[in-house]
């Protein structure tokens, strides 16, 4: 969606806050896509936010570009919400997995036991 | 539940004067067993690792004090020999993932701005509300294992065990890059993933549960 003329195309929804609706936000959106990242780099740059802090020139870039693309700001929003449900699987490890040992396991495992246990 | 069986044992443990490791076996087993999936994700991996924890345990025995209950006591052997296993993949595995990480996704973007039919759709609820669902958890394991196993593997460190970034790699012996480039599309993909199986599909979500 870096490209202006292309978020104004036949989308069903309004894709941004900017949506191009007259010559001035086109005018604000080439501006901007000209000047911010395009989308295939601001999602790389949405997901190395997580793991260490950007510049601030590089985070106003993202702002600004959220104003011409809601995709990536809702790429943004998403992939909190996964490390949010990630961090939370250890208090749902039941819900994610009702696996128990085979019985079978069970008595292979007691048997490893006993021959641990004599030596 | 679960403290009432940590009651239990260390009473069974006090009249029995010793310790009986086959009980931990029938006490501990499941719960162990379902920590080890969570985390290794294959389940004959993860009775190999309750087998060697809970031998481990009987070798070292005497170090258990009682101040800590048995089965913490024996998930925290557990967790170390996790983190043996995966260290000692990182050492043994290359790359078989290379296809995977290298696929830009590019079929989504078009002159790299999304395709505008494949770009992100609006989630139809709120994160919190879905983790309530316990089915909501087996769509998530489902997507989680359509990953390569070592970009899963990668994922879950970070985002579940919430490793720090630089003692994945120390522990994996990857590049920053490396990791950088795994989580990015790991997230990706689960991200598409949840959002067709789930998000997608579950439009009364907020009143049907």
């Amino acid at each position: 969606m870096g490209n202006a003329d292309k978020s104004s195309s036949s989308s069903p929804e309004n894709p941004s806050l900017l949506a191009g609706r007259n010559w001035f936000e086109s005018l604000l959106m080439g501006f901007i896509a000209k000047h911010t990242p395009k989308c295939q780099e601001v999602v790389r740059l949405l997901s190395q936010s997580m793991e260490m802090k950007l510049p601030v020139t590089t985070r106003i870039k993202i702002r600004f570009h959220y104003l011409i693309c809601v995709w990536c700001q809702r790429y943004g929003t998403q992939i909190q919400a996964l490390r949010k449900i990630a961090s939370s699987l250890p208090e749902r490890m039941d819900d994610f997995s009702a696996d128990t040992l085979p019985y079978t396991s069970k008595e292979r495992i007691k048997r490893a036991l006993r021959e641990t246990h004599h030596e | 539940m679960q403290h009432r069986e940590d009651d239990v044992s260390e009473v069974a443990g006090g009249i029995c004067g010793g310790v009986n490791p086959e009980r931990w076996v029938d006490d501990h087993g499941d719960c162990l067993y379902r920590y080890a999936v969570l985390r290794v994700r294959r389940p004959e991996v993860a009775e190999d690792l309750v087998q060697e924890a809970l031998c481990a345990a009987v070798r070292t025995q005497s170090s258990f004090r009682r101040k800590s209950s048995e089965r913490s006591w024996l998930c925290g052997i557990l967790k170390n020999k996790i983190c043996d296993y995966f260290r000692k993949l990182g050492r043994e595995t290359c790359f078989t993932d290379l296809e995977f990480l290298e696929d830009e996704m590019s079929h989504k973007f078009i002159d790299q701005g999304w395709n505008h039919d494949l770009g992100p759709a609006e989630w139809k609820s709120e994160a919190e509300v879905v983790m309530d669902r316990a089915e909501f958890w087996k769509t998530f394991r489902d997507c989680l294992s359509k990953l390569p196993a070592r970009v899963g593997d990668v994922f879950m460190l970070r985002e579940m065990e919430e490793m720090e970034t630089a003692q994945i790699c120390e522990a994996l012996r990857i590049s920053k890059n490396n990791l950088w480039v795994m989580l990015h599309r790991a997230r990706m993909a689960l991200r598409e993933c949840l959002e067709l199986n789930w998000f997608e599909n579950k439009p009364k979500l907020e009143t049907d549960g």
